[in-house]
């Protein structure tokens, strides 16, 4: 117990009546960088909050490090978060911003100074320290707040959502720096965000999170190759995985049995390969849409409509006849009652 | 191109016409005509005599007119800085969401909807030093009319002193409006900046020093500079309805009040005029020094 960076004990939260988490038990290992993954409204942005202690814990524990914090204030849980507006003072340039947490702890302010100075240089803003966040774009501000959350070296780092209000391509980048400064401190981190992309680059596991309840527990690697349930597996990945009933419009290619129609088929857009070999199921194309590369092509069978990642120099037009063929091997089987995966 | 600059231009001025003819026949107009009285002698009857600055020389002998630019200075000193800190221990009290936080901002808001005669006589009752309720709860426990500590409670309306005293008390409690916009100002700070502050331990004192003071500097310092306006006015009806200027020797008579009588009850209009004017440009100087203050802070604040 005492290994783990962070436990939630059956947790559970509400805003006035309405319940955002359910009883939720997650282990968080320590030095371990945890993204947890979600829909808009899933809990993630209270599980962090109620880590952090900005939100009251309804029932269960929290522990942080092997110590119970559920009970202490947000200061005494030696937490460090990057807001999702970043939460720089406006009214404090850079330099007071990151020391503001030593300061307030009493810390002398030549050694406060030091320590801001040495993490910002880490996070790449010491040329900033001398201005105001009014003054700073977006993505230097999030890096002040970056340098602030490090300054104090707590037990934990929490992110909520750090990298939504960036642009695309700062995005990309700072999402790479976030991921090689956990790997060179260490420290145990919880990161929220809705971007599965993010999560999937990013983290040591994901927690996927759906409507207050934990849907999948795993890797990266867990989360996409073995999707626990419908949901995890619809949400993770872009376009979203095909699902059609057994014994319906498609049967994959080497399937050991037939499946009932309680069984649901899952299949990524580009397991599905459009080459007429004679033995698909036939199709029409509804639409393509052409992304770079790629190309997504709608395809009709009967009342479903399946999606196919093509290259684009090879993809068909709206209105051709095409057939749909899936092997077997790229096929994940879920109960079409629970949305539960059925192992195989 | 041009044509679409030139329309807004022309809406605005039509839309800012009707403020403007106010701004210049009750306000400009009446500005210039003081400028020009204060340099003659006139009482209504005969036309103005043109005297130089023979009001202004004789102001600077007058006894009564000192006391009375005394008096308004101490009481712009003693009662806006009370008044703004007033006004903001209420609004960071009762800005949350709490139990009683709704009637107790309109209680704060109360006192400043009291028509201002109405509430001028209202205090000549509770200041009343017999059966005025302020001294009957002084004199609680006491005997014989004094306090509990043996002493005479305050003589509002007779003691020099104690009426200054009163004029400012009575001040103290409309500033509903100053309230209000402290209580805005504080509710529109951002709430994650408070969040943060909570995760690093920050202390209440820690918050109030050096997030919530400096985050409302700006507004507190243009109600200074409004308040510092505003209190030759609100000192103004209290001084004639509740102390009439004394008791004697002047001690409550401040500059509106002594022109007021140079003018309306002396028929000396020139000399009020003259008096008016030096507190203007008294109240200029003071706010001038005032926005260079602020300028100086508000470099810190551009965004």
């Amino acid at each position: 117990m005492t290994d783990a960076g962070l436990v939630l004990e059956g947790v559970s939260a509400a805003y006035r009546d309405a319940r955002v988490l359910h009883r939720l038990d997650l282990e968080v290992h320590r030095g371990e960088l945890l993204v947890v993954l979600g829909p808009s409204g899933a809990g993630k942005s209270t599980l962090l909050r109620l880590v952090a202690g900005l939100h009251p814990v309804a029932e269960g524990r929290v522990l942080i490090q092997g110590r119970d914090v559920t009970t202490l204030r947000p200061g005494r849980r030696n937490v460090s978060m990057v807001f999702q507006s970043y939460a720089l003072f406006p009214h404090l340039t850079a330099l007071d911003n990151i020391t503001f947490g030593l300061e307030v702890r009493d810390v002398s302010r030549a050694a406060a100074r030091e320590r801001a100075r040495a993490a910002a240089a880490s996070v790449g803003c010491a040329h900033l320290l001398d201005r105001r966040p009014g003054q700073l774009s977006g993505g230097e501000r999030q890096r002040v707040a970056l340098a602030r959350a490090l300054v104090r070296e707590p037990d934990l780092f929490l992110f909520d959502e750090p990298l939504s209000n960036l642009d695309p391509e700062l995005r990309v980048e700072t999402r790479g720096e976030l991921k090689a400064l956990h790997a060179r401190l260490g420290v145990t981190s919880v990161h929220v965000t809705h971007d599965q992309t993010e999560a999937l680059v990013l983290a040591d596991r994901i927690a996927v999170l759906r409507d207050g309840r934990l849907e999948q527990l795993g890797t990266p690697d867990e989360i996409w190759r073995s999707p626990a349930t419908v949901f995890v597996a619809r949400f993770v990945g872009s376009p979203a995985m095909n699902l059609v009933p057994a014994g319906g419009p498609v049967a994959p290619e080497g399937m050991p049995e037939a499946l009932g129609p309680e069984r649901l088929l899952g299949f990524r857009p580009e397991a599905v390969r459009l080459d007429p070999t004679g033995s698909g199921a036939p199709a029409t194309v509804e639409r393509v849409d052409v992304v770079g590369e790629d190309a997504h092509a709608y395809l009709r069978l009967a009342d479903h409509l399946i999606v196919a990642r093509v290259p684009a120099s090879a993809r068909p037009a709206p209105g051709d006849p095409a057939e749909v063929a899936v092997r077997w091997a790229d096929v994940h089987v879920f109960d079409a009652g629970t949305g539960q995966r059925v192992p195989l | 191109m041009s044509t679409e600059p030139d329309r807004g231009h022309r809406q605005l001025r039509l839309m800012l016409a009707p403020y403007l003819l106010g701004l210049v026949v009750l306000v400009l107009g009446p500005f210039v005509i003081t400028l020009a009285l204060a340099f003659t002698e006139y009482d209504l009857i005969r036309p103005p005599v043109w005297t130089g600055t023979g009001n202004f020389t004789e102001l600077t002998r007058d006894p009564i007119f000192r006391t009375a630019l005394v008096n308004s200075l101490v009481f712009a000193a003693v009662a806006v800085p009370l008044r703004l800190l007033i006004a903001l221990a209420l609004a960071l009290l009762l800005h949350r969401r709490a139990m009683a936080a709704g009637p107790a901002r309109t209680a704060a808001v109360l006192p400043a909807a009291v028509p201002e005669i109405a509430y001028g006589l209202l205090w000549l009752w509770l200041l009343n030093p017999l059966y005025g309720p302020i001294n009957q709860v002084l004199a609680l426990g006491g005997q014989n009319g004094l306090t509990v500590f043996g002493r005479t409670p305050p003589q509002w309306l007779t003691d020099p002193a104690d009426a200054r005293a009163a004029i400012i008390l009575m001040s103290l409690f409309t500033i509903g409006e100053t309230f209000i916009i402290l209580l805005a100002a504080r509710r529109s700070l951002p709430h994650d900046v408070y969040e943060l502050a909570a995760l690093e331990d920050a202390t209440s004192w820690d918050v109030l020093r050096r997030i919530t003071l400096p985050l409302i500097a700006p507004v507190l310092g243009l109600l200074l500079v409004r308040d510092v306006i505003q209190s030759l006015h609100f000192s103004f009806v209290p001084a004639l309805v509740v102390t009439d200027g004394g008791p004697p020797p002047y001690a409550t008579t401040y500059v509106p009040l002594f022109a007021y009588r140079t003018a309306f009850e002396y028929l000396r209009y020139g000399y009020a005029a003259a008096a008016t004017l030096v507190m203007l440009l008294l109240t200029v100087a003071a706010v001038a020094v005032q926005w260079r203050l602020l300028r100086r802070y508000g470099r810190f604040h551009d965004r």
